[in-house]
């Protein structure tokens, strides 16, 4: 059983040979490596398609930040105006009462 | 294209830039200098309109604003508040009175007492319907002039009430003199 069993390991463990031209399999691999671009001409689209959303994105949601703080300040306007028309009017309809009562 | 037609179409153009009807005369403009607190709002159409885009519409009080907003096209809003009387010349205001003597325009509220405080209403008048409002609060330490422009009701307002700490006015159509 022991003899078994060192044989096995000792097929597993042992030398091998690579296959007939596997040497130069690897050095055509690593020469295909290196031509390649990094990326493809489909990635560099996509790349760039990607790039274009995330600006115009980023420019709409300044606008969209920029309109909405235009907004808020435009409403603060809208109420104070409101409010000292309101506060004016109240007091001239006060007067005018007064003045019918009296 | 000639010159002449060129100035036409900007002279043409020039009631398009500002809806405001009525100019602050000169020496009123003035007086933010002596002036404690100014209050300036100008609110033009396009203005206006993104302010009322930004009242909600679930809000009753806020869509009720909107609806009233939607149809101005600006509102105009000086106040000067003064530290002391006299810091302004009553007769500073004849130049604005006398634009608002211009057709279509009628006072329908005017208020004058003792004490000095004297305030006016008007109101501008296309056919049967209002397309302006202006008043001019003038008290002992604060000028205020006011003028809305666009189809506004004294209803409109009082509908406000409650809303931006606006109270329900009824401004009838009472002329009343208070001396």
């Amino acid at each position: 059983m022991m003899d078994d069993l060192e044989r096995q390991l000792g097929d597993a463990l042992g030398r091998k040979e690579p296959s007939a031209g596997f040497e130069h399999r690897v050095l055509a691999a690593v020469e295909r490596s290196k031509k390649r671009p990094w990326f493809s001409p489909r990635f560099q689209w996509a790349a760039a398609i990607a790039a274009s959303l995330v600006m115009i994105a980023g420019v709409v949601r300044y606008r969209e930040a920029e309109e909405r703080a235009a907004g808020e300040a435009a409403k603060l306007k809208l109420e104070l105006a409101l409010k000292i028309t309101s506060e004016k009017l109240q007091k001239i309809q006060d007067r005018v009462n007064q003045g019918n009562q009296e | 294209m000639k010159i002449s037609t060129i100035a036409m179409a900007c002279l043409a153009l020039l009631p398009a830039l500002s809806a405001q009807e009525l100019k602050l005369p000169a020496n009123l403009e003035k007086l933010g200098d002596r002036a404690r607190e100014v209050v300036d709002v100008t609110l033009d159409g396009p203005l206006l309109q993104l302010a009322a885009r930004f009242l909600s519409d679930k809000d009753p009080d806020e869509a009720r604003a909107k609806k009233l907003v939607s149809g101005l096209k600006g509102i105009y809003v000086r106040s000067f508040t003064f530290d002391n009387r006299g810091e302004y010349d009553p007769a500073d205001l004849e130049p604005l009175r006398a634009q608002l003597k211009s057709p279509g325009w009628s006072r329908i509220v005017g208020v004058r007492s003792r004490r000095d405080d004297n305030a006016e209403v008007y109101i501008k008048s296309e056919g049967d319907k209002i397309a302006g409002l202006a008043v001019i609060a003038a008290e002992p330490k604060e000028l205020t002039v006011v003028q809305i422009v666009g189809p506004i009701q004294p209803e409109d307002l009082r509908d406000l009430g409650g809303r931006f700490g606006i109270p329900k006015v009824d401004l009838g159509k009472k002329n009343a003199k208070e001396d």
